[in-house]
This record gives structure tokens, sequence and C-alpha cells, in this order.
């Protein structure tokens, strides 16, 4: 099993062992992050651009320590700073970088696909870090990573995403990579926001909660979005959390050693539960520091790649 | 003017229902008989089919305001070379065709510029922003043959029958693009299995099944013609089929896109398949095919929508919709219609002949003696692959390139002159 | 087309060879032996059961994985795929034997040197080789060699202890190991 891809655009182009090879390698990665030094020389001399059109915290902090983890020279540009105001193209912004002798670039974007378009234009390695609702791989396979790694494997698994699955990178990238990997995803949520049509690739869709978890090894609750009841997807919060937020009661009905999960930022109280959140079948924060492993591994294997 | 002899061909002339090999004489710029010409030039034409001139009317032509994509003179190439003698320029220029003003330029720049003719329409509102009526009886003055506010659909019901009544007067029918906005919103594509799975926002085919429910109504309460432009959703074709059974004045149109494509091909996010209405799932791509081979939609039109290479070059979200049409149409059609066995000919030349004629009120549209020589002749067994670089037209935005088609248009002749030889 | 270097009736006794040496050598208690992937890690085992085998005491033993260190990547059409790094102990003020099959240009080892460096600072580091082929690119040199080889540019040596195919070493063409190379 060979890596061969300058990208990585969305789970849905991969092969499973594609896949089950980033997990070894991050899994190689996560013991850099636990040694003495934190540091190797993978990528040393290589320059990266995480280049963020849409605003990211987490996200971008993950990539930029995975970055300086391995030892890359790093360009952040923001797309309010950048010259995309300036009524440039993207492609034409993004080939300005490029000619700076860029190796990698790491992008986000609102536009589905924005990533792939740019990368048939591209000499340089793009890494797909989140485009509109199509695809998040990155989360996903630090989400699987996890999973992988508290469970001990992904296959037979039943696993659950609960919340605004429409609106969900993160749901369809974590759908593509589970199902790939031999998982029963379920998604859950109220009925304007899982569309049926997810039936299609043999998803099961469910709009009852206690349903939806009952038998389940893994739930991953989606962060709500306010701007979704503005839109009326839903009346209210409030009205959200009382039938799709995961709190104590139903944990209680729900497998013993279920894995609880949350690509955050967490709304407290509202689709989880704050002592479900740090209670003990949380993994939350492990997410977040398998995110790094998992990022590392995608970023030194894109590397291997692109030829200069 | 110079005579012609079309000997030998395969003459397929809907209007008369016939479909015979024989010779078509041309003279005088019209249609005469072949054995009272003085010194014609002789054209064998064995194996090649003779129809009466496409009609398209559905055409973007962007001048004024985007010559950069297509101008009155390259678009007219591109219909010559399509086989089309009509075409009807949608008024969403910039600024938009909604005084006569605008129409007299158009008619002036065709008529110095433009090798097909190029028959104008009219906003049905000004700016075409769906608000205040357009001076409609002026454009009419001004020789507009129909109204449209093309791409942009009037959401004030209350509007669009003020529209219909006071068109019914001039005689000009509707050509509407069927929407509601609020369905639409925000949409990029069709709705459906494939913009679920893709995170894109949808366009449900409701949108468009709406208005076009909406239109039926008024065209059966004013009886006046309404025609539905690109019909794409199976909701659709079922709402038009009953309405023409009960003989409410209402047409369709299908374009080649929406009879040979589907939603599936945008996952590659190509925004040469970015058009609206969206390419639709492929029971939606069946029933309007369907529709078009049992005459529920008689006309087949390009919606052709040239777009720079520069303005298609972005993200799909912020990519323009449409692609262009008049180069590809015939053997478009033919290739997934007739070749595959689904229609006769003579059936599909009608939807791109006397369907669109009927729509814009041409009487005797036909081969007979007598009328404009406005003919088309057809390589019909000719396979090749598409090459958008050979296009007439200025722009490129096809998502047809290299793809493999049967039937070719070999002459287009309007009004007697020869326009176009493909042979 | 492959020529056999050393069989795996010789390899045993060369392997014994080695451990005495180190044996030999008379390190402080505590020495550990540092197996380099892929085929460094089966003949560190080897060393260590022999060392066993004389001393009456097993040596520890880490595998490592050089490819975050190696310094082509990006060069080469592959990466190779990482391996498990395990590192048992710790390697402060130890005396460390790296152990690869083959000891060729070097750069493996300086790549071997960069990766503990960041583990730890070890009391000294040796080097014990299969086969040197004695043409190093860097100025690297090992302390106990199981046998000297030269050969062209253009051969590779391949040493097998298990897995497919006959154990043994073997001398063949850089272009037949790329080919039967599926990984």
């Amino acid at each position: 099993m060979q890596w061969n891809r300058k990208d990585l655009l969305e789970l849905y182009d991969l092969t499973p062992e594609e896949i089950e090879l980033i997990l070894d390698t991050a899994a190689e990665f996560k013991k850099v992050s636990q040694r003495r030094v934190k540091k190797v020389p993978a990528l040393r001399g290589k320059t990266v651009v995480n280049f963020f059109v849409e605003p990211s915290t987490r996200t971008r902090v993950s990539f930029e320590l995975a970055e300086q983890r391995l030892s890359a020279d790093i360009v952040n540009v923001q797309a309010s700073a950048s010259s995309l105001l300036k009524g440039e193209s993207l492609l034409d912004t993004i080939k300005n970088i490029e000619s700076l002798q860029v190796d990698l670039v790491v992008m986000r974007h609102s536009a589905p696909g924005a990533q792939a378009f740019i990368a048939r234009h591209l000499n340089c390695g793009v890494i797909n870090a989140g485009d509109g609702a199509h695809g998040h791989p990155t989360q996903a396979l630090l989400d699987i990573f996890t999973i992988r790694e508290k469970l001990g494997r992904i296959k037979d698994l039943k696993v659950t995403i609960v919340g605004d699955i429409l609106h969900s990178r993160v749901a369809r990238s974590n759908m593509w990579g589970l199902l790939k990997l031999g998982a029963h995803v379920t998604f859950a949520g109220p009925s304007t926001l899982v569309p049926r049509e997810f039936e299609e690739v043999g998803v099961r869709v469910c709009h009852n909660l206690d349903e939806a978890v009952a038998d389940a090894d893994v739930v991953n609750m989606l962060r709500i979005q306010h701007e979704r009841q503005t839109l009326g997807f839903f009346p209210s919060t409030g009205e959200y959390s009382r039938f799709y937020g995961l709190k104590e009661e139903t944990l209680k009905k729900m497998k013993k050693d279920v894995l609880v999960m949350h690509p955050g930022p967490i709304n407290r109280d509202v689709e989880l539960a704050s002592s479900v959140a740090d209670g003990e079948h949380s993994v939350i924060l492990e997410q977040v520091t398998n995110g790094l492993a998992v990022r590392m591994a995608v970023l030194y294997l894109v590397a291997g790649c692109v030829k200069k | 003017m110079k005579e012609y002899l079309l000997k030998n061909a395969r003459i397929v002339d809907p209007l008369q229902k016939t479909d015979s090999t024989g010779d078509l004489g041309i003279a005088d710029g019209k249609i005469a008989d072949p054995g009272k010409l003085s010194d014609p030039e002789v054209i064998d034409l064995k194996g090649m089919v003779v129809s009466p001139g496409f009609i398209d009317v559905h055409v973007h032509l962007r001048q004024p305001g985007n010559t950069n994509a297509e101008t009155v003179k390259t678009g007219c190439m591109a219909a010559a070379a399509g086989g089309f003698t009509s075409i009807v320029a949608m008024p969403n220029t910039k600024p938009a065709a909604d005084n006569a003003g605008a129409i007299e330029l158009l008619r002036a720049t065709a008529a110095h510029d433009g090798i097909v003719r190029v028959l104008p329409c009219g906003c049905m509102t000004n700016g075409q922003k769906g608000e205040e009526m357009a001076p409609i009886g002026s454009l009419k003055s001004a020789g507009v043959v129909a109204l449209s506010d093309d791409g942009r659909c009037i959401q004030d019901h209350a509007l669009m029958r003020h529209v219909v009544e006071y068109a019914k007067y001039f005689q000009l029918p509707i050509l509407d693009h069927c929407e509601d906005v609020a369905l639409a919103a925000g949409g990029v594509m069709h709705e459906g299995k494939w913009s679920v799975l893709l995170g894109m926002n949808g366009i449900s085919g409701a949108s468009e099944e709406l208005m076009i429910a909406r239109n039926i109504l008024l065209s059966r309460q004013i009886r006046w013609k309404i025609h539905m432009q690109h019909v794409s959703t199976k909701g659709s074709v079922e709402l038009l089929r009953e309405a023409r059974k009960r003989g409410i004045m209402v047409s369709g149109e299908a374009t080649p896109h929406h009879l040979t494509l589907t939603d599936e091909c945008v996952k590659h996010f190509d925004t040469n398949y970015k058009m609206n209405p969206p390419l639709r799932s492929e029971e939606d791509r069946q029933s309007v095919i369907d529709a078009v081979v049992d005459g529920t939609i008689s006309v087949i039109a390009t919606d052709h929508a040239p777009h720079t290479r520069t303005a298609k070059l972005v993200e799909f979200d912020n990519a323009p919709f449409g692609i262009i049409g008049l180069e590809t149409a015939f053997a478009l059609c033919h290739t997934e219609l007739v070749s595959s066995g689904r229609m006769p000919l003579i059936d599909l030349i009608a939807r791109m002949t006397t369907g669109p004629a009927e729509v814009l009120g041409i009487q005797n549209y036909s081969l007979a003696e007598g009328n404009a020589a406005d003919i088309v002749v057809l390589d019909i067994d000719r396979k090749y692959a598409i090459d958008p670089d050979k296009f007439y037209s200025k722009a490129r935005n096809t998502p047809f390139g290299g793809r493999e088609v049967v039937g070719r248009v070999a002459m287009t002749f309007v009004g007697g002159k020869q326009v176009y030889d493909g042979r | 087309m492959q020529k056999l270097l050393m069989s795996a009736a010789q390899m045993p006794e060369v392997i014994r060879q080695i451990a005495q040496e180190i044996v030999d050598a008379g390190f402080s208690d505590g020495y550990a032996l540092v197996g380099i992937h892929e085929e460094g890690v089966p003949l560190s085992e080897r060393i260590a059961d022999e060392i066993e085998k004389i001393t009456g005491h097993r040596p520890p033993l880490a595998k490592l994985d050089i490819s975050m260190y190696r310094d082509d990547i990006g060069k080469t059409k592959h990466l190779p795929r990482i391996r498990e790094t395990v590192i048992p102990f710790d390697i402060n003020d130890r005396a460390l034997i790296l152990v690869d099959d083959v000891l060729s240009s070097g750069r493996t080892i300086r790549a071997a040197l960069d990766a503990i460096n960041d583990y730890g600072r070890p009391a000294l580091i040796r080097l014990a080789v299969l086969i040197d082929r004695g043409n190093p690119e860097y100025p690297i040199r090992a302390d106990y060699v199981g046998k000297k080889i030269e050969l062209p540019a253009d051969r590779c040596v391949t040493v097998r202890f298990e897995g497919e195919g006959d154990p043994g070493v073997f001398d063949e063409l850089w272009l037949d190991k790329h080919l039967s190379d599926k990984e």
C-alpha cells in the first residue's frame, strides 16, 4: 500500500486501504507528540500555506501545530487579509501564492469543491480543511482514528451522528470514511436537517434520538448553529435540546461503553449536556489530541507526493 | 440572386408531414419548383436530409453588456453552424431590453452583423425586476415577437396576471422562466440525492412546478399563450401534459442538456454543469424525454448562455448559470432521441421548427414553394466527437467537449443565401 | 537476476560473531540494541539471542523507524510506510548499539542518529551491520560488521530473514528490486 496523492480532497475519493494507511501513519506521529522533543524534520525546507477563506480557530491551530512539529515553514493567509477582497479570483490568488515556491496549501473555503477546483490547476499539494457543507476529511479521520484507538476497530461498529446533518461537512466526511471501513452509520436529528436521501448510500436516517442511539457504539454530537433557527429549520434551541440534546437520562439507556464525541466547539447544554461532555464516556479532548497526529500524517503523506 | 438545386435529398417537412427523397429548388430567396430554375448551382445531397431551418426561441446574445462572451455577430454564426435560421434573443442584456430603443438597436445590429434572423424578445417588467410592467405596446411597435423576464420570474402573481392580460391584446406570447425564488433560495444545483451527498444548496423541483402551475392557471383564466422555458422536472411535465390535454394555451420547451445530462454530473464541481434550471435526476430526465417524444413538450430550445472562461473558472457556488448550446443542439438531440430509436426524425425536426413557430405565431413554417428559403441540410449519419475549439461562438462553456455524437449540420440557408457550409 | 551472497545456513555463524564482538567490547550494564526497520529489527533480535547464549543475559531491544528523519521526502517516487518505533527504556546515559542489515550510503544511519537524539542523550552509540558495502557517502563506519562486500552502484543488497522468499543475503539489480517491491 502506497500513498499516491498530492492532494487530500475528500474521503469519498480514497480506498479503505488508503484511509487505514493514514490512520496507521497517524499512530506513529501521535508518539512524536508524547516525546521530549515533539518535533521531527520530515518537512524541513518545505513551505506550507494555510489559506483560510472562512474563519476557523481550532482547525487552523491544529494544522499549524502539526506543520511546526514536522519542521515546515508556515505562512498563514486569512481571507480578510488577502487580495480576494480586491476582486481577484480565487485561482489567481492561489496561483500567486504558489509562485512563492510553496509545497502545500491547506485550504478552508465556504464553497463546496473549491479545493478540488484549485487542485486541478496547481502543482503543489492541496489539503482540504473544510469546504462548505461538502467535506472535512481531516476531522473525519481524527474521529475515526479516535474510535479505532478506543474500540480497536471500525468494521461493524454502529456510529450515530446527531444534529444538523444537512449543513455538516463533518457528517458527510465521517459517513464516507466510516462506510468505506465497514461501519454502520445512522444520521439523526430533526426531519428538516436530516434528508432521507442519505438512505440511498446505506445510511440509516432516524428522527428519534432514543431510537438512533439505543444500540450505538459511538455517538457523535454535532454543533447546532443558531443561524438555522432563524432560517426556520426548527423552532428554538430549547426545543432542539429537548428532542435532540444528549443528556444523562439518554446516556443511561445506551451501551455501557459507548463513546461520546463532538467535533467542537460545544454548545454546552444545547446539543450536549455539560455533565455528558465532561463525563466518563466523552473522548472530546482526545479527539483534539488525535487531530494533531492525523494532520501530521496527512501532511507527511501528501508532501511525499509533491514533486519539486 | 443565386439559385440552388438541392438534388436527391431526403426532404423532411413536418408541417406537410412528408419524409421522402426528392429535389428542392431555391430561387429569389424562396423555395422554388426545382424544374423551373434557370442556372442553379446543383448540389447532390444523396444520403442527406433537408428540412426547414431550425428556430431557437431561447438564445442569449450578450450584446450589449457582455460582448467578451458573445456578440450578435458570433451568436448568429454559431446559430448558423447549428442549423438555426431564426433565433429569439432574450432581453436580459445589460442594460435589459425593456424599451423600444434597445429593441431598435438590436434590430439594427442584427441587420448589419447577423447572418440568421434575430427575433427580438422584450422584457415583461422594467429591468426584469418584477416590479413594474415594461412598455409592452412600444416594444411590440419596435418589433418584439415575444415577452420574457428570462433568468428571472415574476414572483408577484397579480403583476404576472396583468402582464399576460396586457400582452394578449398585443398578441405577444409570454416565455416564462418558471422559478419560485423562495423555494430555490441560494440553490446551485438540483435538490436531490446528489445535492445532499455533495453538501450543496439545492433548487427543488417544486420551485419550478409551482410557477408552472401558476402559469397554467393564469393561461386558462386569460386564454393567452404562456410558454414554459426549459422544463426540467417530472412534475412540470405532468402539469403541462394535463393542461395541454384540457386545451389550455400553454407550451413548453426542453433543452438538449436536460435531455442528456443529470445532477450526478455535478460531482466533480465542473462549472460547465451549472445551469438554471439545474440538471435534474435521471427520473426527471426520462420524463422530459417522454414529453418531447409525445409532444407534451413541443419545442427544443438551447438556452444558449455564453460566459467567458474567466467567469466560469471559479468555485462552483460563485459561477454564473448557463452553457452554450447552439452548435451542439441538433447532434445531441438526434443522438439521444432519434439514433436511440425513441422518436422518428420528423418529430425531432418538428420540435425544432413547427413547434417553436407555433409558439411565436409564425404561420405555415414549411418547405412549401414560395416560402422563404430558410433551410438546413443535415448529414444525418455522420459520427464525430464534439470539438469546442471549432465553435463559432465566442464562448466555450460547454460540458460536451469530446462527446461522441451522430448527425451534423452540413449547410444552412437563410432567405436563400447559404450562410454555413460544414461539409 | 538474484545472486546469493550469503546463504541462510551461513547467517547464524556471522550473527554469532557480531554478538561475540559486542560482548567482547565490554559495555557497561544496561547497554541496549536498537534495530532499524525493516531488516535491522529481526537482526537485532537474533543478535540479542546470541548474546543471551554467550552471557546468559539478554540486552533490552528497541525498534526505530527513521522515515520522519529522511532527507529525500518528495524526491523519491514513494514514501516507505512508517513502521512502529518502540523504545521501551530511557536512552539517557545508556550505551546504544544501532543495528541495521546493510551499511551503504550511510544516510539511514545519519537519520537514525538524528532520531535517537530526539529521544534523549545516550552515553555512546555504536553501529552493527550484517553487510558493509563499503561505499559510504557520509563519514559513517560500522563498528561490528558481519561481512564486507564490494558491489557496483547499480546492484542492491537484499537481506531477508522472514516473509516471502528464501532467507539469505542477495545481490540484485536496483531495477529488479524496485519492480518486485509491491509495498
